[in-house]
């Protein structure tokens, strides 16, 4: 299963579990006991009988979603959702024909991918969607092979944070813990951060590029992915230096959660509870520490098609979906309780992304941007002050070397 | 479970510290009473709470364990602001962890609640061999610094209560009321008479 492979080929495959190993007979229906098993990424889950049920209806529907696709690229070929190539065409009514299909075909194309794109399909269609394919094929072939070949063996602060993280990353998950998925997503990592030295390495990143890897199947797609992720689809910012762009999208956060779900924000707040306290994790690792993968999977599916402004769709859906229960809190310890069971038993995605998307009600990308340029400036000024606060204060123990 | 007599005091409680000081085993190693070699690496922060009974009151920790690396300091307001006791951790194998330590303090004391209760843990100490920075050198230093001073091991379990346990006795006993007025103070006694948590 997870052969020794020559670098950026496929070097893993995981095989669903078949399904007759998760149905559940009745004694255990009757016990309600804890059920584990592998998910279709290879994490291991535990769940009680009703999760397992849920995962295998999810199951039902992903295959019913593949058997669309399939249909699709049958009756307007495999690359149908690709940018059409307009220019390439003669003028007249051919050009105004294209417009109009690839109008109904972007129309489908986001209906479809809200339903989830299938497992199999997956890398092609991110790839395709994020823009990675553009970003990649604005460089030489080799660029990949020639940054890791030139970056081998070198040792900087970032790759020291990297080589920590790795055993550190999934821990328990089948491939991360052999030495062919390590290396693999240390090249990718490494490499991301000779590429981009603002950022270099930003713990949270080893969480997402190793989703990547899964779901990419091969390094260099994973290494795409993970440059236009933080190139093009996230904030600027959001894990560099002092994480500005991560403090920027906490603070729009609050704002909408004020708007979109106002007896939640008002509640805790009167509590003094910040929910950046939770939310933080959930922008810096878009939900992969705390989604099952294959939910984390269906959000990343609209993150690469819509933008940015999905984390707070989603980060909106899951305040929205435990409202009445977290308006019974008095604790801080509650709150954080009813989030992280909620967050973790979330197997159905249709249930979190049709709150999301539906009765969170729409928001812009040009909203979200306008909201964020309205908290740049705050921001600024807090990491401002504080820097030199802490500049001003005795420091008899400046470490000799950067710390980064 | 605490009898009528008994005082029950919410303690908020943050741990600062280099990364891979060891922050998460210990709590980990308190809350749970386990260790793993490899921790996941925190990202932003992770809570948990522990219930400690200690002579007169019961303490329920609620600890933010926050993420090591140096550009998450800049998130680290969020989880001290009004925090009633501190661990900075360092890793006795590596004098940087110690540096990066006396940061943490200087800033607490600037920065944090000023009646905070703070500790010093000198963790890893199971590694003799690779240890770099002496208990003495620490000790003089948490002495002239207002902290009380443990050297621990997540992995041994060494002194890992007792750091918790000392805190719990040095947190002033007259606590403010941690909820704002007008809140409706619901008390639900622990399940079990201690409980934890964690939220990864």
């Amino acid at each position: 299963m997870f052969g020794t492979q020559a670098r950026g080929e496929v070097s893993h495959e995981f095989q669903p579990p078949l399904m007759q190993y998760w149905r559940p007979n009745i004694y255990t229906r009757r016990a309600n006991i804890v059920v584990k098993f592998q998910d279709l990424y290879g994490f291991t889950v535990e769940g009680n009988v009703d999760d397992v049920n849920v995962l295998n209806e999810v199951r039902e529907k992903v295959r019913q979603q593949g058997r669309v696709w399939w249909a699709l690229e049958a009756n307007k070929g495999a690359n149908w959702y690709l940018q059409p190539q307009i220019s390439s065409l003669s003028e007249g009514i051919g050009v105004a024909a294209l417009k109009l299909s690839a109008l109904a075909n972007s129309i489908t194309l986001k209906k479809l991918i809200r339903k989830g794109i299938p497992p199999v399909l997956r890398p092609k269609v991110w790839f395709s969607v994020s823009g990675a394919a553009k970003k990649r094929s604005t460089v030489p072939e080799s660029y990949y092979n020639d940054l890791i070949k030139a970056v081998e063996g070198k040792v900087t602060p970032a790759t020291k944070q990297i080589d920590h993280d790795l055993p550190r990353t999934f821990p328990g998950h089948p491939w991360f813990d052999t030495q062919e998925g390590r290396a693999a997503l240390r090249r990718v990592l490494v490499g991301y951060s000779f590429r981009d030295c603002h950022v270099g390495y930003c713990q949270g990143l080893n969480y997402v590029a190793a989703l990547l890897l899964l779901v990419m199947k091969t390094e260099e797609d994973a290494f795409w992915m993970l440059a236009v992720l933080l190139e093009n689809v996230l904030v600027n910012d959001c894990y560099t230096d002092n994480l500005s762009g991560c403090h920027v999208e906490q603070r729009v956060f609050k704002d909408l959660l004020s708007k979109k779900c106002p007896r939640i924000a008002a509640h805790l707040e009167a509590m003094e509870f910040d929910v950046s306290l939770v939310a933080t994790e959930w922008f810096l690792c878009l939900f992969s520490k705390s989604l099952p993968s294959e939910t984390t999977m269906r959000v990343w599916d609209v993150l690469f098609y819509d933008g940015a402004k999905v984390l707070f769709h989603v980060a909106l859906a899951i305040f929205k979906m435990n409202e009445e229960e977290l308006l019974m809190t008095s604790q801080i310890g509650d709150v954080i309780n009813i989030l992280q069971r909620s967050t973790h038993h979330l197997y159905d995605p249709d249930d979190l992304l049709t709150v999301a998307f539906d009765k969170i009600g729409s928001m812009t990308s040009t909203t979200i941007t306008k909201q964020r340029k309205k908290q740049e400036p705050a921001v600024m000024a807090e990491l401002d002050q504080r820097l030199r606060r802490l500049n001003s204060l005795k420091m008899d123990d400046k470490p000799d070397s950067p710390r980064e | 479970m605490a009898n009528s007599r008994n005082k029950n005091i919410n303690a908020k409680l943050v741990l600062l510290g280099d990364v891979g000081a060891g922050k998460s085993s210990l709590v980990l190693r308190f809350v749970k009473g386990q260790f793993v070699d490899f921790q996941e690496s925190t990202i932003g922060a992770a809570f948990f709470s522990q219930t400690l009974a200690v002579n007169d009151a019961t303490i329920k920790f609620e600890i933010w364990d926050t993420a090591g690396q140096e550009r998450y300091h800049s998130l680290a307001p969020m989880y001290y602001r009004g925090a009633a006791a501190a661990v900075v951790v360092y890793d006795t194998t590596n004098q940087a962890s110690f540096a990066c330590a006396k940061k943490w303090v200087t800033e607490l004391q600037e920065q944090g609640n000023t009646n905070i209760v703070m500790a010093l843990a000198g963790n890893k100490s199971d590694l003799l061999d690779s240890r770099k920075v002496t208990a003495e050198e620490a000790q003089v230093y948490a002495q002239e610094n207002g902290l009380f001073f443990m050297e621990t091991s997540a992995k041994t379990a060494q002194n890992v209560n007792e750091i918790f346990h000392e805190i719990a006795k040095r947190l002033p006993r007259a606590q403010p009321p941690q909820n704002p007025s007008g809140m409706v103070l619901m008390e639900r006694p622990p399940v079990n008479g201690t409980s934890s948590s964690c939220c990864s």
